[in-house]
């Protein structure tokens, strides 16, 4: 395996990890603000930046 | 596979699930792209997922949705046809009363309105029945009573289905059936149909896929929403 692709493999190891929190952040209804959707998905994609416009689940 | 495929597939693969949570943020949970249920397809084309969207915040303020223009009531009751030749008029006063459109309270009568209204004799009579098997008079009798439009078509199973599906109601006709009937919904994988001469040619309240292939080539007028 080439260097480039052990960092490949090294970045997308980060974002499922990202992805992951992001999971459980919506699994645990937050989806904006810290520790949210939004928030991992801003660090998975920092170009979402200004993008994302949320319109979440309502909650009883 | 070579490593350097294996990492581009999940490079691909984590792009669509971010792609999916943004949905998922955005509120938009089912249908086309760029929806939840969309991307999910895209994952894994063989999961077929049922979609269920959660109540929204913006629902919330949404205004409550207008009453439909013109209703429909798939349960109305049909009876069965005097005379031999009079199907499409008998389906015709079937949907014009599922659409609260027809003539009087007596069905008999409203049936014998409705063959004069198709145009009786040039437009049907004991001879033939319906001259226009496309169903043009159904069509425009329906339109002038109800203000709806219609459409129609020469139409494969599938598509009838599933514009049967989408619950307006309509009228068919198969023409080694020579028979015209009318369109109620869809009830399992078949089509649910107001049927004027139940067990002609064996069927009843039931359209399948084998009687479509065996009793058509099928003309439907259906109910645009």
């Amino acid at each position: 395996m080439t260097e480039e692709e052990q960092a490949q493999i090294t970045q997308l190891q980060v974002q499922q990890s990202y992805l992951t929190q992001a999971m459980k952040a919506a699994l645990e209804s937050r989806w904006v603000g810290e520790d949210s959707v939004e928030a991992w998905l801003l660090a998975i994609d920092p170009s979402l930046q200004g993008e994302l416009q949320p319109n979440p689940p309502a909650y009883p | 596979m070579a490593p350097a495929d294996t990492i581009a597939q999940l490079q691909q693969q984590q792009s669509l699930l971010t792609q999916a949570l943004r949905a998922m943020l955005e509120g938009n949970w089912c249908g086309a792209p760029p929806s939840v249920q969309a991307f999910v397809d895209a994952l894994n084309p063989a999961l077929h997922p049922t979609c269920v969207p959660p109540y929204r915040q913006s629902d919330e303020d949404a205004p409550p949705e207008p009453p439909p223009e013109h209703y429909f009531d798939p349960n109305a009751e049909q009876i069965s046809q005097i005379y031999n030749w009079t199907c499409s008029a008998c389906s015709l006063e079937w949907l014009l009363r599922a659409y609260d459109a027809s003539y009087g309270s007596d069905i008999y009568s409203n049936r014998e309105s409705c063959t004069y209204d198709i145009g009786y004799p040039s437009n049907i009579n004991p001879t033939y029945g319906l001259m226009d098997g496309s169903g043009a008079q159904l069509r425009r009798v329906f339109e002038e009573r109800t203000g709806a439009s219609t459409a129609q078509g020469w139409l494969t199973f599938d598509q009838a289905w599933s514009i049967a599906r989408a619950g307006n109601g309509g009228m068919c006709s198969g023409g080694a059936w020579y028979h015209w009937c009318g369109i109620r919904g869809t009830d399992g994988d078949t089509i649910w149909i107001s049927n004027s001469a139940p067990g002609y040619q064996s069927v009843w309240n039931n359209l399948s896929r084998l009687d479509w292939s065996r009793l058509g080539p099928f003309s439907c007028v259906w109910v645009l929403p």
